[in-house]
């Protein structure tokens, strides 16, 4: 209808669902259009009847037809209008179900390279919401008005049959219902939105402040000039509130004023007609009192119009996260069973052309078998080691290959050769047996219970009252996070990679829970090629190699031994993690 | 049918009054606007000219349109008294927030805290602005109605008066249903959503384990399930809301049936036929209305009880007394300190006593659980203490959460919390008043000066969750920025600091932390054991009590609990 509306509705989490479904889509507007003819023909019919029967027919017959449509239309308005509910709902929830799908397609493509922020915070969650929030674009936008719409036509055209200058008064009325007062409201609303938005934003933002600053604001002692503050953004937002509200309530009045118009337009038009002698005084009622039900089907379109705005919102964070989808899938020489030794060959890295670069010239090799720790601060470039081997991302310049094979082009099958144990593994909202059965779908339940044995939580998770039948939910309380890591690390012996990159798991455990992690970690993972990625330094000596990272190059590396006994630096690091016992 | 609690609300019996004289008002105006409209067709019908119906006409017009203005005024007059609601609410939320403290988002969740305040009032606001006017007319528009037309046609009002029952069966059905529907369906609706959720959380897991692309499938099947077994509801919850509308809508039909009739037999003329036809509509809409918003005002009613229960809360009692500058001669005895929180059934702190005198530095160590933090919160006054004997200074105080305590406290936790702001306002958050300079010292002092002159707008860059992000070893120093440049507070308390930190970053912070600690009093929890070198007192914690306390030699001597905590993370050491 408006041009935002037009490209709303070929918006490509918009267009496709209303394509795809189309027998449905108009069966849905069938029946929402057909509700509200019933509810205008019942009062038409009704009017008509006590009309026809006010001129005193001799014989009830004569009234036999009007008596009939009554109960028919007085029938079959909550029949449809109970039709129209259930498939409009079953329209809707098709939809989302397949959205919902796209979404984690589009978001499993890019599962490693979106930003931790991104992954992390409550942004999934929103995204999400958002597809729930566009069922009602469908429920309370599209479809209320596309039954005006069509009542618009079916009205004026009815009409026309009669009087061509009447039919075309009433479609003037009918079009100023329709189309400018949502239009108006539409343009008017937008702007209040949007500064609605940013007013919410930042309510949000200094509550956020308030509340996850608690601690700061109540020690300072400087909560009033908190409270303050808020007060005076939430009073710009009540301002803007109330200034919407009476618009609306203006909007609403005016659109009364529209449809008193038209029942006068229609008494005029009704009594000249039939005072011409074009149809008989009986019809008079009957065209009178089909307008209040007619105005009700226009009722919510003005509403529905304004809304268009926030649906927007949520389309556009849609778009945003629209897969950009990566390259060409390569012939790959299967590896399996093979020792897998990694190279890095003159490996440099950048995220972004400007930016400096993460790695820089890097050459590595990690032998099949090898246990390698990794260490440097946030940023060094350590983690842009890990994504490199998994081929998630390629180097900007050398190569980094899995037995000579590019690790970008095995992508695919990366899962069979490296598993990662990661800092904040995913337990998955099942059973205890299916998350560690995740590792190999395929694995017996002796098989996933060895594995919880290697990684020692067999005994307790028997000790459960349902067993391995428990619902990780209900442990979320119970398990700690060292179990945790050890439910994911029985999922790693399962997976039975010959390499394994250890992502700072044990970070935020304390000392002895990390240290009897570490210690099972190692002895279950023998024989495979480890790649432990730390922040500190308990546990090293379990490796045959200790690295530092320091912007983007190898600034010392050595065995345990020799670093502790030839490097001063790494001796003082050494320290903190073990102190000595004086 | 109305909470309670509503009851409570400033001015609410004022506003059902209003709304009463409102509803009656929007009554007789619809009636007198059904008859000047009924009279002008029948006049019609009678063959009378157009022209002559200018009067009937003008006041069908004018009683439609004084009807709107009352609806117009009672909108606004809603509006105004929900957001006055609204206001209030929010501003006793945010008063009881502060009261609180930090205990309250540990327990509620920060989340669901920002959520009630921001969603939750603006549902309780529209629940208010809805519900009231809706409960009201229900229960005048319909008897006025009934009245009039049983003046007009008895028959046709026994119709009206009949299905009213059948109706109101329904209504109760539909609250039923409805909250039937709102269990079922919540129910079923979490599992999918955190299903969805839970995937997307996942995912980083399940790529690495090699499943993501074959797990939209099981996306495909879950949301599949969800969408049957909600259509299984729908069909249901809609089934009343059909009833609803078919009993309206056949009484209709009904009545217009009995008029003709009555006509036909002559004991009723075609004026009182057309405006009973006009008014039954009118009678059903307040019942109809009700109905049609029931579920929307559900959310209002559940947030207005939320709140309701936060508010509900008793307060933290504030310590008034005064309280001495801490100096190196102050002392501080601790007592039966006891910390017992609502849901669990045992103490997360029991019994724990020690005696600090001056600038001691306090190291609190301990596993995960052993009750470090909770030690860190009672001493700043975070949470509520049980008959705990405080003795400072010789005076006893019932509890830290005391204004005097805490002006002279300073907390620093893991994650330190970063405002929305510029780097100079968020180091200055204590001291508004520091000049330039000042803040540039502190900053070179916690090590920051090199990463402020690296970005953009140095001092003036945004920071916090718009802004820039930090990382945690910049977060800690932003902390330890704001304690260097507010020299007054001379108790540090730190809750596992660099717990999260590299070994480099740590040993860096290390640094810039220990000149902070002298002339300090310094409570420092943490697992990380080198930091007890540096301590004066080490308090070893257990299962949320003390097991053992002195400093790192003589709890080596001992050889008891700190001892086989040293061994233990020593391993290693001795290859």
């Amino acid at each position: 209808m408006t041009t935002k509306q037009q490209n709303i509705l070929k918006h490509t989490w918009v267009k496709p669902y209303l394509k795809q479904n189309k027998k449905h889509l108009l069966l849905v507007f069938f029946l929402g259009t057909m509700t509200f003819i019933c509810a205008s023909a019942l009062m038409f019919t009704s009017g008509y009847l006590i009309s026809k029967s006010a001129t005193r027919p001799e014989n009830i017959l004569l009234v036999y037809v009007p008596i009939v449509l009554v109960r028919t239309f007085g029938i079959f308005r909550p029949v449809f209008n109970y039709l129209n509910q259930l498939t409009s709902h079953s329209f809707v929830l098709k939809i989302v179900s397949n959205m919902r799908v796209r979404l984690y397609k589009n978001l499993e493509s890019q599962a490693l390279t979106l930003s931790n922020r991104f992954s992390t915070g409550n942004l999934l969650g929103v995204l999400a919401d958002d597809i729930e929030h566009l069922q009602n674009f469908y429920l309370k936008t599209i479809f209320p008005s596309v039954f005006a719409t069509v009542l618009f036509f079916i009205s004026v055209v009815a009409l026309g049959f009669f009087s061509i200058p009447f039919a075309l008064l009433i479609a003037l009325l009918l079009f100023v219902l329709l189309i400018v007062i949502p239009l108006v409201s539409l343009l008017a609303n937008r702007k209040r939105l949007m500064q609605m938005k940013v007013i919410r934003s930042e309510l949000y933002a200094s509550l956020t402040d308030a509340v996850m600053g608690l601690s700061d604001w109540k020690i300072s002692g400087k909560q009033q000039i908190f409270l303050t503050d808020y007060e005076k953004i939430e009073e710009k937002q009540d301002i803007l509130e109330y200034q919407m509200d009476t618009f609306n309530r203006r909007r609403n009045l005016l659109f009364q004023v529209i449809v008193v118009l038209m029942t006068l337009v229609m008494i005029c038009f009704a009594a000249t007609n039939a005072n011409a002698g074009d149809f008989a005084h009986i019809w008079i009622a009957a065209f009178v009192l089909v307008v209040f039900p007619l105005a009700e089907a226009f009722s919510p379109v003005p509403d529905a119009i304004s809304h268009i705005p926030s649906y927007e919102t949520s389309l556009h964070r849609l778009n945003k996260i629209e897969a950009a989808n990566v390259g060409t899938k390569e012939h790959v020489n299967t590896m399996k069973g093979q020792p897998i030794n990694i190279t890095f060959n003159d490996v440099s890295f950048k995220y972004d052309k400007e930016q400096s670069a993460v790695l820089k010239k890097l050459n590595l090799q990690f032998k099949q078998g090898e246990k390698i720790a990794i260490l440097g601060k946030t940023g060094s470039g350590k983690s842009t080691i890990a994504k490199l081997i998994l081929g998630v991302i390629p180097p900007s310049d050398g190569t980094v290959q899995l037995n000579g094979q590019n690790s970008s082009s095995i992508q695919e099958d990366i899962a069979t050769y490296v598993g990662v144990l990661e800092q904040k593994p995913h337990l998955f909202d099942s059973t205890v047996m299916n998350n560690i059965r995740l590792g190999n779908i395929h694995a017996t339940d002796e098989e996933v219970m060895e594995a919880a044995k290697k990684v020692q939580m067999h005994s307790y998770i028997e000790s459960l009252p349902d067993g391995y039948n428990t619902r990780m939910q209900e442990l979320g309380e119970r398990f700690s996070g060292g179990e945790r890591q050890r439910i994911a690390l029985a999922r790693i012996l399962l997976q039975d990679t010959p390499i394994v990159i250890l992502d700072e798991p044990t970070v935020g455990l304390d000392a002895i829970t990390e240290q009897k992690l570490i210690d099972t970690i190692f002895k279950a993972l023998q024989g495979k090629t480890i790649i432990w990625i730390t922040h500190h330094l308990a546990g090293v000596d379990h490796m045959d190699r200790v690295m530092f990272i320091e912007d983007g190059s190898v600034y010392l590396e050595g065995t345990h031994q020799q670093l502790l006994s030839s490097n001063a630096r790494y001796r003082r690091l050494y320290t903190l993690d073990h102190p000595m016992m004086e | 049918m109305i909470d309670k609690a509503l009851f409570k609300l400033n001015g609410f019996k004022r506003t059902i009054g209003f709304l009463f004289v409102m509803a009656t008002l929007q009554g007789v105006f619809t009636i007198l606007q059904a008859i000047y409209l009924a009279m002008t067709i029948t006049n019609l019908f009678h063959k009378e000219q157009l022209a002559n119906q200018l009067l009937p006409m003008s006041l069908f017009f004018i009683f439609f349109m004084l009807k709107q203005t009352i609806i117009y005024f009672r909108e606004k007059y809603m509006k105004r008294f929900s957001m006055k609601i609204g206001s209030d609410l929010r501003k006793e939320l945010n008063t009881k927030l502060f009261n609180l403290g930090p205990n309250i988002t540990a327990t509620e969740g920060t989340g669901n805290m920002v959520t009630l305040n921001l969603e939750g009032i603006s549902n309780v606001e529209q629940y208010v602005q809805l519900f009231l006017p809706k409960v009201v007319n229900m229960s005048v528009i319909p008897i006025l109605i009934f009245i009039y037309t049983l003046t007009l046609d008895t028959t046709s009002a026994l119709i009206l008066l009949l299905v009213l029952p059948v109706l109101i069966f329904f209504l109760i059905l539909l609250g039923i249903a409805a909250r039937v529907k709102a269990d079922k369906q919540y129910e079923s609706y979490q599992i999918l959503s955190n299903h969805f959720v839970g995937s997307l959380r996942g995912l980083k897991t399940l790529r690495f384990l090699g499943l993501s692309k074959k797990y939209d499938r099981n996306i495909k099947k879950v949301s599949e399930q969800y969408r049957k077994a909600t259509m299984g509801t729908l069909a249901i919850a809609f089934l009343s809301t059909f009833a609803l509308e078919f009993f309206t809508s056949i009484s209709i039909a009904i009545v217009a049936l009995f008029l003709g009739l009555g006509l036909i037999k002559g004991t009723l003329v075609l004026l009182p036929s057309l405006i009973i036809l006009i008014l039954a509509p009118e009678y059903f809409a307040p019942i109809r209305e009700f109905g049609a918003d029931y579920h929307a005002t559900l959310d209002g009613k559940n947030a207005f009880t939320a709140i309701s229960s936060i508010l509900a809360k008793p307060l933290y009692k504030q310590d008034q007394k005064e309280i001495t500058k801490w100096d190196a001669q102050s002392t501080l005895n601790i007592k039966n300190l006891t910390v017992q929180h609502e849901e669990a059934n045992q103490p997360s702190l029991h019994d724990v006593k020690f005696t600090i005198r001056g600038f001691q530095n306090v190291g609190i160590i301990g596993a995960s659980g052993s009750g470090k933090s909770t030690l860190i919160n009672a001493l700043s006054g975070f949470v509520e203490t049980k008959n705990t004997d405080i003795l400072l200074n010789g005076e006893t105080i019932s509890s830290f959460n005391n204004k005097n305590w805490q002006n002279q406290i300073y907390y620093i936790p893991q994650h330190p919390y970063i405002f929305h702001n510029t780097i100079r306002n968020n180091v200055a958050f204590y001291t508004k008043n520091s000049t330039n300079k000042q803040i540039e010292n502190a900053c070179e002092r916690a090590g920051l000066s090199d990463v402020i002159a690296s970005l953009p707008n140095g001092y003036d860059e945004m920071i916090g969750e718009t802004g820039r992000t930090l990382s945690g070893g910049q977060e800690q120093r932003i902390a330890l920025a704001r304690a260097f440049l507010d020299d007054s507070r001379k108790i540090l308390l730190f809750d596992e600091p660099t717990a999260h930190l590299d070994i480099e970053t740590e040993w860096e912070i290390k640094q810039r932390m220990l000149p902070l600690f002298k002339n300090r009093l310094v409570f420092f929890a943490t697992h990380r054991l080198h930091w007890m070198m540096d301590m004066d007192l080490i308090l070893v914690m257990d299962h949320g009590e003390i097991v053992e306390q002195g400093t790192h030699k003589e709890l080596i001597a001992k050889k008891g609990y700190y001892y086989q905590l040293v061994k233990q993370q020593s391993h290693g050491t001795e290859a």
